[in-house]
């Protein structure tokens, strides 16, 4: 059948050139048997329920439910017991839906294939909710399905938007359509590239693809057209609600001491288009190599569009050379002093500090001061701008270390404060963050974030409990210690192995970033494959950053890990299954441009940093599957 | 008004494809009935609140589909439930004689043994009776199930048939007392420890 062939093809762009024999193609989930398509649906709401058991969810839960009753041509008369499901009943049920979802025929060659078919369903209302992204992780993880595969539909889905030139085969009232498609594409990019307060706007592509899938894919499904429709006149009321908020940024204005914000703007780190973006949130800037905003975040690759927030940079860039000078004028004493404080960990931190720390004070706090107060409005204008959906309506992950960390805090802090604030930031990393560590104070964070709520703290990084000392009575900082919050998306992580000062957290974020589990450019490579020819080139340029950094880096614990995982390459220790053989033999195929894209991007946007894989332009398989295995990583859905 | 609630049990209807789960249930809790009743899919859900001795119970009702496609989906509902009613149609005998493969069924799945079973003879109106009233009342004896014989349609016994299964279940303290206490708690990581409690409950009455 076609859709074993064919798995990732868009049926919804063939689906209007040839709706007869697409019928059959998309709608995998009202060809299953009814039991099938029962346990589907049962699958769906019992794991909305153990993911979104908030009572502000329930309103979610059971408009997902509804539709994907519809969405399967399923009886009405389910939809009791499935709002029961939903509601957190009869959770105990999930294996045996699993079970029988995967002996049916359709899938059981293909079970991706439903994965296929939620997302379809999650996209089909022009939008695409944090939530639905966590859920479709969930039922793929639950149908033992490769998290791979949803990466690799989701970029499909994207590639179907974006490339035209496939057009040869058409016909010409088919390109006709196209062109009028185009157009209506054109007038989205007019409402949506409006910009505010100096910042640029995030690209739009999720929500301005979103409805455009949903148009091709309503002439399939017919009774979605509707849907579409309301959702196209949606974007456009998110571009002037857009103007509206950006407009009223009140909250920074009452705090005289630090005035107005003066720089906020995104810049971006990736060129490349996706359906999830990430934005990093760069905690101090330094001189030198650390110069930039992105320099921190070369290695990132968690999506293919990625933004770096400058914020900032003149106050950050004090406050890193305030933090260097006193990093490298106490050096020797607080060798000593991190020592102490990874053995007595938090107790000490009551004790006072070292006279001699005391009296070069000043040259931190004040930078330091006016950095805290100014992430904090950062933060909150950042809630702002997600939450008018800037972004365009698709999940957005936030990764911030240091002050960084703490615009993320503010932004969740702000963003729990409003209505609509579900449904919009999926992950949220938050590194050696300068904040409040109280359960109490993280907990309205769970509204906000539907997946993962990483804190990555260090017991020993005194830099930290020493500058955060005099802002804040607080003792529980939730960079030097876990967040004690009972939640399925809470998750702690100790990187005192990794991390041996608050330095480190700009120094050795790729290694970080791979502890955690955000993806890296260096594991999207290892997913290749083809590594043992790489390794000796990465290593060589990893020894000449340990030597640029030797003379600020008193450990070397960092790089060691580092080459580790170069050489043990632990994201591709999985057998690689059929599926993803068939999956990049596709790849190979199609993400040609994209490589070459990224490459050169790569090279012309970092030319002062090491950059291991820019110039192998001779291993251009390696770029060819550049989705992840996430199965390892925290990111993946653990929790039931 | 929900403070009131003694606790909620969880109740199984099974039984043969045509026999009149659905039905049973509709007439418990709408106080309808429909000849033209379509069949389950998958499992129905109805929740309903009733006063036995004074106490008030919160039934939620899982009405399973009889017809063998659906029947692979039916062990995900038997855990955690507290009573089943197993339905079987007086005016056909091969819904009675399945009965001995619900019960083993029942037994497979069933994540407590002390449940209460509860055996209705569905369709008492209808004048082809195959099954008599003795065989049935025999048969629940011998699997030390309560008994009734009903009709959805004239109404007869339906209610009567819940208010029994509840008072029984009421009567059987370890069946639900850690149940009530626990509400909230997802039983699927909890399930070994309610069992052991109840277990002990029941023990120390006897």
């Amino acid at each position: 059948m076609a859709t074993k062939s064919q798995p990732h093809q868009r049926p919804w762009r063939k689906g209007t050139s040839q709706p007869e024999r697409d019928e059959a193609l998309e709608c995998v989930g009202r060809q299953l048997a009814e039991p099938g398509k029962f346990a589907y649906a049962a699958l769906c709401a019992i794991s909305l329920a153990s993911l979104f058991p908030e009572p502000e969810d329930s309103s979610y839960r059971t408009e997902v439910i509804e539709s994907l009753v519809k969405w399967l041509d399923l009886s009405e008369g389910v939809l009791p017991a499935m709002l029961a499901f939903a509601g957190g009943l009869g959770g105990e049920g999930t294996d045996t839906f699993a079970q029988i979802l995967l002996k049916e025929p359709l899938l059981e060659e293909n079970p991706k294939i439903i994965t296929q078919d939620l997302m379809s369903f999650s996209l089909k209302d022009g939008r695409y909710d944090a939530r639905a992204r966590v859920l479709l992780a969930h039922i793929t993880w639950l149908l033992r399905i490769p998290l791979v595969e949803l990466e690799a539909l989701e970029e499909h889905l994207l590639e179907c938007l974006n490339e035209e030139e496939e057009e040869e085969s058409e016909t010409a009232e088919a390109s006709r359509k196209k062109k009028e498609r185009r157009k209506r594409l054109k007038r989205y990019l007019l409402i949506g590239l409006a910009t505010v307060g100096g910042g640029t706007v995030i690209g739009l592509t999720g929500g301005l693809a979103a409805p455009l899938v949903a148009a091709g894919a309503a002439t399939i499904i017919g009774s979605a057209g509707a849907a579409a429709l309301g959702s196209v006149a949606g974007i456009a009321v998110m571009a002037s609600l857009f103007g509206a908020a950006g407009a009223g940024l009140t909250g920074y204005k009452m705090k005289k001491r630090v005035g107005a914000i003066e720089e906020f703007e995104f810049l971006p780190l990736t060129e490349g288009k996706q359906l999830h973006i990430t934005i990093a949130i760069t905690g101090w800037l330094s001189t030198g190599k650390f110069g930039s905003f992105t320099a921190p975040w070369s290695s990132l690759l968690q999506s293919k569009e990625q933004y770096c927030l400058a914020w900032e940079s003149k106050y950050l860039m004090d406050l890193g050379n305030a933090l260097d000078s006193l990093w490298n004028g106490l050096v020797n004493m607080m060798a000593q002093e991190a020592l102490k404080y990874t053995v007595l960990a938090g107790i000490v931190t009551a004790l006072t500090w070292p006279a001699s720390l005391l009296t070069v004070a000043s040259v931190i706090d004040n930078p330091w001061g006016v950095c805290l107060h100014r992430s904090a409005e950062v933060g909150k204008h950042l809630a702002q701008i997600l939450l008018s959906r800037q972004q365009g309506r698709r999940p957005v992950t936030l990764i911030g270390f240091s002050l960084g960390a703490r615009v993320i805090y503010f932004c969740l802090q702000e963003m729990a404060k409003e209505k609509d604030c579900q449904g919009i930031i999926e992950d949220v990393v938050l590194l050696g963050a300068p904040v409040e560590g109280e359960a109490k104070s993280w907990k309205p964070f769970t509204k906000v974030v539907a997946g993962k709520i990483i804190n990555g703290y260090c017991r020993g990084d005194w830099l930290l409990g020493f500058v955060y000392r005099t802002s804040s009575v607080q003792l529980n900082v939730a960079g030097l210690q876990p967040v004690a919050l009972d939640d399925r998306r809470m998750v702690n992580m100790d990187l005192s192995s990794v991390v041996s000062g608050h330095l480190d957290y700009m120094k050795q974020m790729d290694t970080i970033l791979k502890a955690v589990g955000i993806k890296t450019k260096q594991c999207r490579l290892e997913e290749g494959g083809t590594l043992a020819v790489l390794s000796p080139k990465v290593t060589e340029s990893q020894d000449q950053a340990l030597q640029n950094d030797a003379p600020a880096e008193p450990s070397s614990l960092g790089q060691e890990e580092n080459a580790d995982v170069v050489h043990d390459a632990p994201w591709s220790w999985e057998p690689v299954s059929s599926h993803e053989l068939c999956l990049r033999d596709s790849a190979q195929a199609r993400v040609s441009d994209p490589r070459e894209s990224l490459e050169a991007r790569e090279q012309q946007k970092l030319p002062s940093r090491e950059e291991p894989f820019s110039t192998n332009s001779s291993h251009p398989s390696d770029y060819s599957q550049t989705t992840d295995r996430g199965t390892s990583n925290p990111l993946s859905p653990t929790s039931r | 008004m929900d403070e009131d609630i003694l606790t909620t049990l969880k109740i199984l209807i099974i039984g043969e494809s045509g026999v009149g789960k659905s039905s049973l249930l509709l007439r418990f809790t709408d106080d309808t009935f429909d000849p033209e009743l379509a069949a389950t899919i998958g499992v129905d859900f109805k929740v309903k609140t009733i006063s036995v001795d004074g106490n008030k119970a919160k039934l939620a009702i899982w009405d399973t589909a009889g017809q063998e496609r659906f029947r692979t989906l039916t062990p995900s509902y038997y855990r955690g439930a507290q009573g089943v009613i197993l339905v079987y149609d007086v005016t056909r005998r091969d819904t009675f004689a399945k009965l001995d493969n619900w019960l083993t069924e029942l037994e497979t799945y069933c994540t407590r043994n002390d449940i209460v079973k509860m055996l209705v003879g569905n369709k008492i109106d209808k004048e082809n009776r195959e099954v008599d009233r003795n065989e049935g009342l025999k048969f629940a004896r011998k699997h030390s199930m309560l008994f009734i014989e009903a009709s959805a349609k004239t109404c007869d016994g339906v209610q009567c048939a819940f208010e029994e299964l509840v008072e029984k279940i009421i009567q059987t303290p370890g069946l639900w007392e850690s149940e009530s206490q626990n509400r909230g708690v997802k039983l699927s990581n909890h399930e070994e420890g309610y069992r052991g409690g109840a277990c002990g409950g029941y023990c120390s009455m006897l």
